[in-house]
């Protein structure tokens, strides 16, 4: 570990031709943190996101997770190495059941030992009982065996959370956990997340400020594909560059 | 009844029907050799179905993994002298080692590409067939393919050459597969195949490597289908041409959607209602495979899980109708 920080990237870029969608970015994030990246529309966050997670592989700059570098590394190896991701746009197993969904999140920190083709997966007990746990956690056991393609949309984000939570990281990536819910649900999101802060790190990509202000330690606001102001939120709060890149999407 | 059926455990439930479907079928058919072609192809099935209705991975290439079994259990009881149970090994193993390779290649591309590499490489499998007449006869096919004795380290168990000592192999043989299967969708695999269909890309996010996954899929079946095509010559003494056609990857295809992708039973159900068809009709009408092109139709539109999701079906209201009418 590298002086508490978990997460680091350094000079990161990701060009689409000639358009950079993520320009020079070195961000740290601090272990045992809750640290949110926000920008207006554009800003290159969901960019930065891919890049993170493994979805698309930087043109230029590195990337170390626990003072790993992990830049090449395809999205399925990521977990095993602690980093979890959730999706903006909710993606389950639609027809499968809430436990199933979980359980197999849990089995897939496995990775090619789930290849297990002679076992039933009645033995993988330690993935049940994760996966029971988990439910537990988001109150959905009362829905353990609902098809997930089912569950209210809040109660989908919840479990897209959860998925992540599976596979037992230290680090969660979360990508507009909010997004689409309720002006109702959002309270109860914001509060698993920074439930979950105190034993995760936990990065999210947020769009709308007003969420992240009370639940993150540290807020990075990117704009144009580099980052803009970083700080406590008070600080950027009171930013009039922060003010003035939120204004100007506006205008 | 359905409950039953859906038990979990891999010898109870299903596998108990499938038992006494088992015991039952020579006796209901007009002929052992009937009964065990119905099982040969219901063992294809049923490796197609774990490709496609578990996996999601439609394969044109199960004809070639067919006729590859075929040829190489026959050349290797013709030209080496191998025995029942060598043979069928030889077979199987072939098939496995040939279905990684088209695997391993195919799955680098998705959708339609996928499906067309599939399909490429059975054409090529039947023109290597085609064009090595020496091997396999080409045009006429291979002749003259023995059945030999059931035997184990040189010692002789049974002769096969009656068409009911051959079908209990066979019915041993897809009792053995069916288990197997079964045990194989019930498993860390099995019930990954069904995550990487249903969403692939999460598949890949919760930790998952999807292309090993769909490599084993393949290899599973290829080995499955391949010991299906060894049986098959063995049946007929012969091997033709048409194992490894284009043909023989459509009729698999079609017995497992027919039946129902997705369930076990639905292949076995599949296979018997095409190969008992076949047998009727193509007496009467050479041109009977027409209708099977309607039966394919009205079943891809109207009856979405296949014959066996509408006898589901209809067991699910006549109980609930039962259930009704013994309510005061």
């Amino acid at each position: 570990m590298t002086d508490g920080y978990i997460l680091e990237t350094q000079a990161l870029a990701l060009a689409y031709g000639g358009f950079r969608a993520v320009d020079g970015v070195d961000l740290k994030v601090r272990e045992g943190t809750i640290h949110s990246v926000i920008g207006p529309n554009g800003a290159g966050k969901t960019s930065l996101f891919h890049c993170l997670t493994g979805g698309r592989r930087p043109t230029e700059g590195s990337i170390l997770f626990a003072g790993e570098d992990i830049t090449r590394r395809p999205a399925h190896r990521r977990i095993g190495i602690g980093m979890a991701r959730s999706f903006q746009v909710t993606s389950l197993f639609q027809n499968l059941s809430v436990r199933e969904n979980l359980r197999l999140a849990a089995q897939g920190r496995d990775g090619d030992r789930a290849l297990t083709f002679w076992r039933s997966v009645a033995e993988g007990k330690a993935h049940l009982a994760l996966a029971d746990e988990v439910m537990e956690r988001l109150n959905l056991t009362a829905r353990a065996g609902v098809a997930a393609g089912d569950l209210s949309h809040g109660q989908q984000r919840v479990l897209e959370v959860g998925m992540a939570l599976c596979g037992r990281p230290k680090m969660l990536l979360l990508d507009e956990p909010t997004s689409g819910m309720g002006i109702d649900d959002i309270p109860v999101m914001t509060g698993l997340i920074s439930e979950l802060g105190r034993d995760h790190t936990v990065m999210l990509i947020e769009h709308n400020m007003g969420i992240v202000m009370s639940i993150s330690h540290t807020i990075t606001v990117m704009s144009r594909g580099q980052i803009l102001v970083e700080g406590k939120p008070d600080e950027v709060c009171a930013d009039a560059r922060v003010r003035a890149a939120y204004l100007g999407e506006a205008a | 009844m359905t409950a039953f059926l859906k038990s979990k455990g891999i010898f109870g439930g299903m596998t108990l029907a499938v038992a006494a479907i088992l015991v039952l079928l020579p006796l209901l058919l007009p002929s052992a050799t009937l009964a065990s072609e119905i099982l040969i192809f219901a063992m294809a099935a049923l490796a197609c179905n774990l490709l496609l209705g578990y996996g999601g991975l439609l394969s044109f290439g199960q004809g070639l993994f067919f006729g590859a079994g075929s040829y190489l259990a026959s050349l290797a009881m013709i030209h080496g002298g191998f025995g029942l149970i060598p043979a069928l090994l030889a077979a199987a193993v072939a098939g496995a080692v040939l279905a990684t390779c088209v695997g391993w290649l195919s799955i680098r591309r998705a959708g339609i590409y996928f499906v067309m590499l599939t399909l490429a490489f059975s054409q090529m499998g039947y023109f290597l067939a085609y064009t090595l007449s020496k091997w396999t006869g080409g045009d006429n096919g291979l002749l003259d393919v023995p059945r030999p004795d059931l035997s184990l380290f040189g010692i002789r168990i049974a002769d096969l050459s009656s068409a009911g000592a051959y079908y209990t192999l066979v019915a041993v043989l897809f009792f053995a597969v069916f288990v197997g299967a079964r045990r194989v969708i019930d498993s860390p695999f099995g019930s990954t195949l069904v995550a990487i269909r249903e969403n692939e890309t999460r598949a890949a996010a919760i930790g998952f490597d999807t292309r090993h996954f769909k490599m084993l899929a393949f290899t599973l079946s290829g080995a499955v289908t391949a010991l299906a095509g060894a049986l098959y010559a063995m049946l007929i003494n012969y091997v033709p041409l048409d194992n490894i056609a284009m043909s023989m990857s459509e009729n698999i295809v079609i017995m497992t959607i027919i039946g129902g992708t997705g369930s076990l039973l639905g292949s076995l159900l599949g296979a018997g209602a095409l190969v008992t068809l076949g047998d009727i009709l193509s007496a009467m009408w050479p041109r009977w495979q027409m209708l099977l092109g309607l039966a394919l139709i009205l079943i891809v539109m109207f009856l979405r899980g296949g014959l066996w999701g509408g006898v589901e079906h209809a067991l699910d209201r006549f109980l609930k109708i039962r259930e009704k009418g013994n309510a005061p």
